[in-house]
């Protein structure tokens, strides 16, 4: 589970279970479109200081007053709960006023009860350590998205941390993303503090979670924290905990100015806003500083700390985490993981991030047609905000101008455009997603494939190879669904790599599945064959050779560009079967009869047959009236608009927009 | 480009017909078949054509015995008359027709045509009146007499007028066919729908099967040659058989015009509360194709022409009155709910007679305009002009239709309809009425240098394929015109 680049895990249906937990649907403060609010926002952090509280002065808190950590759980854990109590216990938010899950910003994280952008909040701590005297504690909470689709945003987080707070439920025990965010915190090298949650739930059976902590990672019995974050049960433990167990971080306050950039989002009024670890040094407002991946310099306007809005403090010193605007324009400029420096001076760039890998792919085009440019517009400016995101412009026959959009996974690609509905008011069409193959050929030439379309159907040279990438999936169940699991799991060409107990109820397996097993409804599959009592993880795992195929699918004759695919040649039959059947329920009769079929190269491996339309005649106009049949014709035109035309074959767009969501 | 190219021809223009009614002068395309009163407009062109004064009448009668089960039209249902007889209501007796209510709206009507006042510069006679209904053959002669009178004196009558009626079995006899004959009535439709007994009264019929052959004997004794007989197909409960029979007894009973309708099922009738079109008990929508293609094949086969979608005819016997309808040329209309279409605007009176009532009081005060108001929108002329042509088997003239819209238009049309050239659905003919083949007729649309009038005369939908799919093409060419 090495991979800090883990990128996608499919939670197809992700909305069902999660929209329960939080439906406040206020909004979204880092929405740009939320103008009113960011004045607010951002006026505040000055205004605050002066009038209600005296400015924050951080060289109070040389390193060994930090404490940097994190809340790692698996979903619906309460994590969030847990920060919300976290803020509200040392006054960074005031108790019962502002909107639950604080961090949680996004309508879409809200909605879902999930994070997706990190967050950051500062708190100060007051408290007496062991032997030493009371003394302020600056602690610096960077929230993680509980989703390994995001695990490139737990990964960055990770990185400004010290130490993380494993949030399991008390009742449902270690679960798959606990068990991917606790190798993820891991390897990092972080202090890990287990907290088990929700105690106060009739079921709870933190006996039970304390023995799956000490079998599956090892940790002490006795280092579990027992709270409810809901009550306040224990809670009073978990700071104390924070400040004795997680060492401060290491920097070297004399050394020159280094900073790790974790995170970035854009803020229409400001530019980019940075989220930044200093490592070594101090960076005051005015300096000069450099990024050492783009070569970019800029001077720093503003620098503070997120506590939890932003706050003006004029520096940032060693092992604190704050932001900085540089009035950088877009969010590109500003590469996670890259290091940042005083300009002219010469130092060793931290180990930075790995760039974002993209295995989900699936093109985006505009509901109805026609309009590109608004789709455009929102795509720009959503991803201006969400560099995770790969977009290029692509062309369909079928489906007009629209994008290919690059995807950390399932999830995020769901998200992503539930956001694009959302916050820009953008009706799409995706297709159906696929991941990236590649294929070689009998001349040695290899050619990566993000769309099936881009596939040649019929090459000039023999494929003489092909590769797919495959994950590790962690699945954790109770054991009488073990059976039905591991059907599924062949039935999706997955290779046993684990099974064992966790305790006497709960299964852990471990299976390498290719990713295109996965991407589409595998999620949903399990969840029904467990009763939804599994949970699922999956990290990136290597590529492997596999007997790929291209499906088209051609009416008349002719392939429909966004209804290809690539399969495993064994399942080619059942996909081009169900492929033609879906046409068939959703193309109307035309003038001609239209031949649907599903062909691998020449060869035909389904088809079907809509017969022609018959009869579509105009009746009577009686005594001269064609106002009516006028009408009628009018209404059967404006239908043919809504077509898409491919050859001679009129598909209706709704048609795309079913096929390409059930599949 | 398509667009920029049209939008200047496609403008409105304001369509009164008491001002400069020939404003398209320039455009000099002479109507080959253009009636004699046309004719001396010889500079009209399709976009000018309805500009003229009319020449046709249509007027409504709506009177029924009951409404038919698939009948929406503006109709007066006067229910079972008083008579002690014991024949069935429905059946006609003579002298029984004195019905108050047809009095005052034969008077009402007559009013509507007086205050109907044109100052077209020309004023040619009328050439063609329709009665149309309800069902016309319920109005006593003389009525039908006031009403001509009142035409001809407002109008004018021309001495060689197709004057037509609709009749229905069992609401005429020798006496009054006669009477009508002698006012000028010079062709009869007959409403005669089906041949079985069991279908006319499932469709609510007022009459039955001897009815038919008794009324054809009326019509055939009273030495009316031009009459046409009125079938319907797709009915609830037909077979192929029992339309095979009906169009057989048809061609024996030998009309020298058939009009063959596909039921419509509209919503509101008693077939729309009742029936779904294509399910059972009415024939599916193959089973209808069926219909409507035997009913080309056994007509052609006896001599017919099938010369518009639902008509067919013997030699010389086209109903002129409807032909204006095909060409696009202005036509007046009086009566309950009846359509005109004069100065290029189309305009329906209102359908209930309370309604009609004050409009007809409005048009006398002056209050009221007879022909409609707005203007007239060039791509309403044109499609009308595509709708209406492609009803007939001489389809659209391709050359007018591109001097009065454009040759681009002409060139994108011909480019939609390629596949159906290619499929047999359209048919495309030189000046001589040869068929331009499809391999042809590609080539000249893929050539950008090549005007396609050059080359086509019309374009026109096959029998029976391009006219079973007739909406379907028709709006492909909507669109073409819309964009």
């Amino acid at each position: 589970m090495g991979s800090m680049y883990r990128a996608s895990k499919t939670l197809k249906s992700s909305r069902q279970a999660f929209s329960f937990l939080f439906n406040s649907l206020k909004s979204n403060r880092r929405d740009p479109l939320c103008i009113g609010l960011y004045q607010t926002y951002d006026f505040s952090s000055d205004s605050r200081q002066s009038s209600r509280e005296p400015a924050i002065d951080l060289t109070q808190f040389p390193s060994e007053k930090i404490r940097n950590f994190s809340i790692i759980a698996h979903i619906d854990h309460g994590k969030s709960t847990l920060a919300d109590r976290l803020m509200e216990l040392t006054g960074t938010i005031k108790k019962g006023l502002g909107q639950p899950q604080y961090l949680d910003k996004l309508q879409v994280e809200r909605e879902r009860g999930i994070t997706v952008k990190a967050q950051t909040a500062t708190m100060f701590y007051e408290n007496i350590v062991k032997d030493q005297e009371a003394s302020g504690f600056l602690l610096n909470l960077i929230d993680t998205p509980g989703h390994v689709d995001f695990s490139y945003e737990v990964s960055r987080s990770l990185s400004a941390c010290q130490g993380a707070l494993l949030v399991v439920d008390a009742a449902q025990g270690v679960q798959a993303q606990t068990v991917a965010n606790f190798y993820l915190a891991f390897e990092s090298n972080l202090t890990i503090v287990p907290v088990i949650n929700k105690i106060d739930q009739p079921t709870a059976d933190p006996d039970r979670v304390k023995a799956q902590l000490k079998s599956m990672f090892d940790l002490d019995t006795d280092d579990c924290l027992l709270v409810s974050a809901k009550t306040g049960l224990g809670l009073e433990h978990v700071l104390p905990a924070v400040i004795e167990r997680i060492p401060p971080p290491s920097g070297l306050s004399d050394s020159p100015l280094r900073m790790l950039l974790f995170d970035s989002f854009f803020n229409e009024y400001k530019g980019v806003i940075c989220y930044v670890s200093v490592v070594d040094g101090m960076l005051s407002k005015g300096d000069k500083v450099s990024f050492a991946a783009s070569g970019q310099s800029y001077e720093v306007l503003d620098v503070g700390i997120m506590h939890p809005e932003l706050t003006s403090t004029g520096m940032l010193l060693t092992g604190q985490v704050g932001y900085i605007v540089t009035g950088m324009r877009t969010t590109k400029e500003a590469r996670i993981g890259d290091t940042i420096y005083r300009t002219k001076t010469t130092v060793e760039p931290l180990p930075g991030f790995k760039p974002v890998r993209h295995m989900v792919f699936s093109g985006v085009y505009p509901a109805d047609g026609s309009d590109f440019d608004a789709l455009d517009h929102a795509m720009e400016k959503l991803t201006c905000n969400d560099a995770s995101v790969s977009v290029a412009k692509e062309t369909s026959t079928a489906l007009g101008m629209g994008f290919r959009c690059g995807f950390l996974g399932l999830l995020h690609m769901d998200v992503f455009h539930q956001r694009l509905e959302q916050e820009y008011g953008t009706q799409v069409i995706s297709t159906i997603p696929t991941v990236p193959y590649t294929f070689e050929y009998s001349d040695g030439s290899k050619l990566q494939v993000q769309n099936p379309a881009a596939l040649p159907s019929s090459p000039k040279y023999r494929v003489t190879a092909s590769w797919e990438p495959t994950v590790i999936a962690t699945i954790i169940l109770p054991s009488e669904f073990v059976g039905g699991v591991i059907n599924l799991c062949s039935d999706r060409r997955g290779q046993q790599l684990e099974y064992t107990f966790i305790d006497a109820q709960r299964v852990f397996l471990k299976y390498q599945l290719p990713l295109r097993e996965i991407v589409v409804d595998f999620y949903d599959e399990l969840k029904s064959i467990t009763s939804g009592y599994a949970s699922f993880d999956y990290e990136d795992a290597e590529y492997q050779k596999s007997d790929l195929v291209k499906v088209d699918i051609l009416l008349n004759g002719q392939a429909v560009d966004a209804l290809a695919s690539i399969v495993h040649s064994q399942k080619a039959y059942r996909v081009g079967k169900v492929l033609v059947e879906k046409l068939k329920s959703f193309i109307d009769r035309q003038m001609f009869e239209v031949m649907i079929q599903a062909a691998i190269g020449s060869k035909i491996i389904a088809r079907d047959t809509i017969s022609a339309m018959r009869k579509n005649v105009l009746a009577k106009c009686y005594g001269g009236d064609i106002t009516r049949k006028k009408k009628l014709l009018e209404k059967q035109k404006e239908g043919k608009k809504r077509m898409k035309r491919v050859g001679s074959v009129d598909i209706p767009h709704e048609a795309f927009q079913q096929i390409l969501k059930v599949s | 480009m398509l667009k920029t190219t049209i939008s200047p021809i496609f403008s409105s223009f304001t369509g009164k017909p008491r001002t400069s009614r020939f404003i398209f002068k320039a455009f000099k395309v002479v109507l080959q078949d253009a009636p004699p009163s046309a004719r001396r407009n010889a500079s009209t062109n399709l976009t000018t054509l309805h500009q003229g004064p009319p020449t046709s009448a249509y007027v409504h009668l709506p009177f029924c015995r009951k409404r038919c089960h698939y009948c929406d039209f503006p109709i007066l249902a006067l229910g079972t008359s008083s008579s002690s007889s014991t024949k069935p209501s429905y059946v006609y007796e003579e002298g029984k027709e004195d019905d108050p209510r047809i009095t005052n709206y034969v008077n009402l009507l007559v009013r509507e045509i007086k205050a109907t006042s044109t100052d077209f510069d020309a004023r040619p006679s009328l050439e063609t009146v329709f009665f149309g209904g309800g069902t016309p053959s319920l109005v006593p002669p003389k009525l039908v007499s006031l009403v001509l009178e009142t035409l001809s004196s407002s109008f004018g009558l021309s001495p060689d007028a197709e004057i037509s009626m609709e009749m229905d079995p069992g609401t005429f006899g020798a006496q009054k066919l006669k009477e009508l004959m002698e006012l000028g009535v010079n062709r009869v439709s007959l409403g005669v729908q089906a041949f079985q007994d069991e279908l006319l009264k499932a469709c609510g019929r007022a009459h039955g099967v001897s009815e038919v052959y008794e009324a054809i004997k009326l019509v055939k004794d009273c030495g009316v040659k031009n009459w046409s007989m009125d079938l319907i197909s797709s009915l609830p409960h037909q077979s192929l058989d029992m339309w095979e029979e009906s169009l057989r007894l048809a061609i024996e009973s030998q009309p020298n015009h058939v009009s063959v309708y596909d039921l419509q099922v509209e919503q509101g009738t008693k077939f729309g509360n009742l029936y779904t079109p294509g399910q059972s008990p009415l024939p599916s929508e193959t089973q209808s194709a069926e219909f409507y293609k035997t009913a080309s094949s056994m007509l052609r086969g006896a001599g017919y022409e099938h010369y518009e979608v639902s008509s067919y005819s013997r030699d010389g016997f086209k109903c002129r009155h409807n032909l204006i309808y095909w060409k696009n040329k202005p036509f007046y209309a009086f009566g309950l709910g009846s359509a005109s279409y004069v100065g290029g605007l189309r305009f329906s009176r209102p359908r209930r007679l309370k309604e009609y009532t004050s409009y007809v009081a409005d048009l006398e005060k002056g209050a009221a305009n007879w022909c409609g108001n707005g203007d007239v929108n060039l791509k309403d002329v044109a499609t009308d002009i595509i709708m209406l042509s492609f009803r007939t088997s001489k389809g659209l003239e391709v050359k007018d239709f591109g001097e009065a819209f454009g040759s681009e238009v002409v060139k994108s049309i011909c480019r939609v309809y390629e596949p159906y050239v290619e499929s047999g659905h359209i048919v495309c003919l030189d000046d001589m009425r040869r068929e331009v083949l499809s391999g042809e007729f590609k080539t000249l649309v893929a050539n950008d240098e090549v005007k396609i009038e050059d080359h086509v005369r019309y374009l026109r939908l096959s029998d029976p394929d391009g006219f079973l799919l007739s909406n379907e093409l028709i709006s492909l060419a909507f669109n073409v015109i819309a964009s």
